[in-house]
């Protein structure tokens, strides 16, 4: 019998993919209980939503049943990393659809998957579907989605299942937000225990300072997931400016920036080895550009706002902690604080927070990096023969990680061109398409225009909510990850 | 159990790839980035960047809450000053690989172990002991001897008068009366299969039988093999192997060594007594039949490179030699070259990993022997008075299916248990067990 010749292992795919789904199912379970308690109408849709999730999964799952040291090569990682994340949100989207509340299926899917990829942009909130009229358990699922999409469902699923041994560091790698990828711990399985085990308890601290604060429970876990995951979804169609206390908001600021954070820093932190925070420079650089930022664009937005100095330096710093970390909360409507402030944000929109984060962007060590490397060229102009390194934390930098870097930044703007080609295209006008485009490969959220902190994304044509999602999908798994399916050297051997 | 391995080469890559696959917290050290690259890509194992005698480098593997820190770069006094200093650092315990065998031969381990270093590593004379041991039994593939030979675990390939031959095991148990020995594990294309009684054996698989010493020649006989006597062998290659292997020999067979550089060649001529050392390339076939290689007995093909020794065996087996040994460096051969035909296949780093695997074990393994080209280990476990083991016949200890008690050795004596036995407070109990489930087969001897 002639070999079978295979690029890809499908099995092994189809069976970590049913993995995910099964968990899917499981976490969807979680809305019942709210359902029920809330009495609001959506608990057979969530019954019959996460059983089909769930037996689907089952099914994929045991109709592959894998050996234990089945091997996960390199492309059946990709495959498996996006083909899991794509079912999850075809799934993801079914609660929406079921209970009616959003019954066009680009609007559900558009939803969902701005919820898993943490991008927080909503096609709720015109009138007659507010999103405080959503029922809660509809809610608290839209939140769910963006707390499993922080961290991410396959490091979770690393954390708790022993079904990936070998290769699950590629799957690791595909999903694992940022150019460098420290391991805590020897082992794979106990570096995302422990990477969630932090996630956690960050989210837990903030409901528990959120309620301290007076917030309602239900308010108060739906806000900590979309926090700490840097979403941006909230139960109120003000977002955070509906709560109407600074308290509350100095609250999130300070979750939004460690969710900013590199996870491997806290890690550290909570060891007491606090000096990696000085020795890191993209923490220096994040913490700068926040601090900074927030001095020079205080003055403009006291100009163009009514309340004193105080709360213009809290709206401020709010929005670009928001705008920077890509959560995409507002506590005040920054598009009225002019052009220049809105420009900035706009330019935002593509930076990210730090890498290892829940963040999205391009983060910030790139941009540090492509600036001293842009800044080093000079230097090698007047010395063509000299060898110039570039430091970052002391280390010199290799230049393999710099082509691929560059490669990345090219990358990312070449999406968001042809993007915003082809959103311009379909009708869109033209600050909306570029905003949109941006702020969904950057998993923002909001844009500038009808799409900002007012609007939402529902007048949009369906045709670009497909385009958009597959752009937010793009950018939470780091843009390689997708565009590479798309590329003929992923489908051919050589 | 955190491990530091310090260089990854053959020796250290297999030996990270052993441990990560039951479980163990791994950081490896290398200075070569590249290959830091790839090992992390392929096994889920913590890479160091960096000269691993660098003290920072260490402090960066937290080394102080090492359990057991295995010096095995290609230079032997690197491997040495990092035991040192992993000891000093508070490394539980310290192995270092070396090259420089009279440390071993004269016992002068004790003042490495001053030094810090609990144990050396050779490589080389591990391998040459094998090659003696392969030797003397002429039949088998691998055999490992438990206690000093109260019990002799060893592989052989079933022959086509064998009368095991396409019986399942309860079916030819009549042939094994008084129970002195039972097959273990069978190896058939490349898979490892335990023998259950309905497992069929069929010709050429090779079953791994476990044996008292005065049934050896019985298993033999009903595997359709025979013992024969061996005179004269050639060794191939003047490595360091060759010629340890050679001096060992040549007190009892007609030894006749062949390597290609004539320098070299003189050297050792100088070292070996009654060896006769030969000037010519392994790859020149016609001059090794001046030399007699169709009369040889036994052939061990130990030069540096996997593909001549290969080649040359199978070209010895071609001329009628019945026992062909060769030293095949690239794992990934392994499995080809006993499909092929080759008899035996030495590889230093799977011998050397395996005999460092054993200080991994908690506490009361006293040997542990792995074979080659099979993912199973065999250990050898001192029964406690209060472990899971004791108290209970075997068949009732839920054991894991991918492992079984193959032996025991009790008041010196070695015995073969089947389902009814009942282990006993300060026996020996020889596991054969698949490398996947040694973790589940240590929490029954604790």
């Amino acid at each position: 019998m002639p070999k079978a010749k295979r690029l890809l292992n499908l099995k092994v795919i189809a069976h970590v993919v049913g993995t995910l789904l099964m968990i899917n199912g499981f976490l969807m379970a979680m809305s019942i209980p709210f359902s029920i308690y809330y009495n609001d109408g959506a608990t057979w849709s969530f019954i019959t939503s996460a059983l089909l999730t769930f037996s689907c999964g089952l099914g994929l799952r045991f109709s592959n049943k894998q050996s234990k040291d089945a091997e996960i090569k390199k492309r059946d990682g990709y495959l498996i990393v996006v083909l899991g994340w794509v079912s999850m949100v075809i799934f993801g989207s079914l609660p929406y659809i079921m209970s009616g509340e959003i019954s066009n299926i680009s609007n559900a899917f558009f939803e969902t998957m701005s919820g898993f990829t943490t991008t927080g942009a909503t096609i709720l909130g015109d009138e007659g579907h507010k999103i405080s009229n959503l029922p809660e358990s509809l809610l608290f699922w839209r939140s769910t989605t963006q707390w499993i999409g922080g961290m991410g469902i396959i490091v979770l699923t690393i954390a708790i299942l022993p079904l990936l041994g070998i290769g699950g560091m590629e799957l690791f790698v595909a999903e694992a937000p940022g150019p460098t990828k420290d391991k805590i711990h020897p082992r794979i399985k106990e570096t995302a225990k422990r990477l969630w085990v932090i996630y956690f308890g960050l989210t837990f601290l903030e409901m528990i300072l959120l309620m301290l604060s007076g917030m309602t429970f239900f308010d108060a876990i739906n806000h900590a997931f979309t926090t700490t995951s840097t979403g941006g979804f909230s139960t109120k169609d003000g977002s955070i400016a509906d709560f109407n206390s600074p308290a509350i908001e100095y609250i999130i600021i300070f979750f939004m920036f460690l969710a900013g954070t590199n996870f491997t820093l806290i890690y550290f932190g909570l060891k007491g080895k606090l000096k990696h925070f000085w020795k890191n420079d993209e923490f220096k650089w994040y913490l700068m550009s926040i601090i900074g930022l927030t001095i020079v664009l205080t003055p403009f937005v006291l100009n163009n706002s009514e309340g004193g100095i105080g709360q213009a330096f809290r709206e401020t710093l709010f929005q670009v902690v928001s705008m920077i970390t890509t959560t995409g909360y507002s506590s005040a409507d920054y598009m009225a604080w002019g052009g220049l402030v809105m420009f900035i944000f706009f330019l935002l929109l593509f930076s990210g927070a730090s890498a290892g984060s829940t963040s999205g962007g391009m983060k910030i060590v790139r941009i540090v990096l492509l600036m001293k490397n842009g800044l080093m060229e000079f230097k090698r102009r007047l010395h063509p023969n000299a060898i110039i390194p570039i430091h970052l934390n002391k280390e010199p930098v290799s230049n393999k990680i710099i082509y691929n870097l560059l490669a990345f930044v090219f990358l990312y703007l070449f999406i968001f061109t042809i993007g915003s080609i082809v959103i311009t295209a379909m009708g869109v006008p033209f600050v909306e398409a570029i905003s949109a485009v941006a702020t969904s490969v950057g998993n923002v959220g909001p844009g500038i225009g009808s799409i900002g902190p007012t609007g939402n994304f529902s007048a949009l044509p369906d045709a670009s909510k497909w385009v958009l999602s597959l752009l937010m999908l793009m950018g939470r798994l780091e843009l390689f990850t997708v565009a590479l399916i798309f590329t003929p050297y992923f489908w051919k051997r050589n | 159990m955190k491990i530091i391995i310090t260089g990854a080469g053959a020796v250290g890559y297999h030996l990270a790839k052993m441990l990560s696959s039951e479980s163990q917290d791994i950081y490896l050290i290398d200075e070569n980035e590249d290959r830091l690259q790839y090992v992390a890509s392929h096994i889920d194992v913590y890479t160091i960047v960096g000269d691993a005698k660098s003290i920072k480098i260490l402090e960066s593997a937290d080394i102080g809450a090492c359990d057991l820190l295995i010096a095995v770069t290609s230079s032997e006094e690197t491997n040495l000053l990092i035991s040192i200093l992993a000891k000093k650092f508070g490394a539980k315990r310290t192995i270092a690989r070396i090259t420089d065998l009279d440390i071993l031969k004269k016992g002068r381990e004790e003042v490495y172990q001053d030094l810090g270093i609990d144990t050396l590593i050779s490589p080389v004379l591990l391998a040459t002991e094998e090659i003696n041991r392969l030797v003397k039994r002429s039949v088998f593939t691998d055999d490992f001897e438990f206690e000093g030979g109260k019990l002799t675990v060893f592989g052989i390939s079933i022959g086509e008068n064998s009368p095991l031959k396409n019986k399942t095991v309860k079916d030819s148990s009549y042939l094994n009366p008084e129970l002195n020995y039972k097959s273990i594990a069978l190896h058939r294309n490349e898979e490892t299969i335990l023998t259950t009684p309905e497992t069929i054996i069929k010709e050429n698989d090779i079953v791994y039988f476990i044996s008292t010493p005065e049934s050896i020649d019985d298993v033999t006989n009903i595997c359709g093999k025979e013992c024969f006597p061996i005179k004269d062998i050639m060794i191939l290659g003047g490595s360091e192997i060759g010629v340890l292997t050679a001096e060992h020999l040549e007190q009892d067979y007609n030894v006749t060594l062949v390597e290609k550089d004539k320098l070299r060649c003189e050297k050792i001529a100088g070292r070996l007594k009654k060896a006769l050392v030969i000037n010519v390339d392994a790859r020149d076939v016609e001059a090794l039949e001046e030399e007699g290689l169709a009369d040889m007995d036994a052939f061990i093909a130990v030069t540096g490179d996997s593909e001549t020794n290969i080649m040359s065996s199978l070209v010895a087996k071609n001329h009628g030699v019945r026992k062909t040994i060769a030293r095949v460096e690239n794992i990934d051969y392994i499995h080809l070259s006993q499909a092929i035909g080759i008899d035996t296949l030495i590889n230093k780093k799977i011998i050397a990993a395996s005999n460092i695997f054993k200080y991994v074990r908690k506490g009361n393994v006293s040997a542990i022997a792995s074979l080659h080209g099979v993912d199973a280990e065999i250990i050898e476990f001192i029964v406690k008075p209060d472990s899971k083991v004791t108290h209970k016949k075997i068949k009732d200890l839920k054991f894991p299916k991918s492992a079984n008690i193959s032996g025991v050795i009790r008041d010196d004596k070695g015995f073969i248990p089947f389902g009814d036995f009942e282990l006993q407070a300060g026996d020996k109990a020889v596991v054969f067990s698949l490398t996947e489930s040694i973790n589940q087969i240590e929490k029954f001897f604790l």
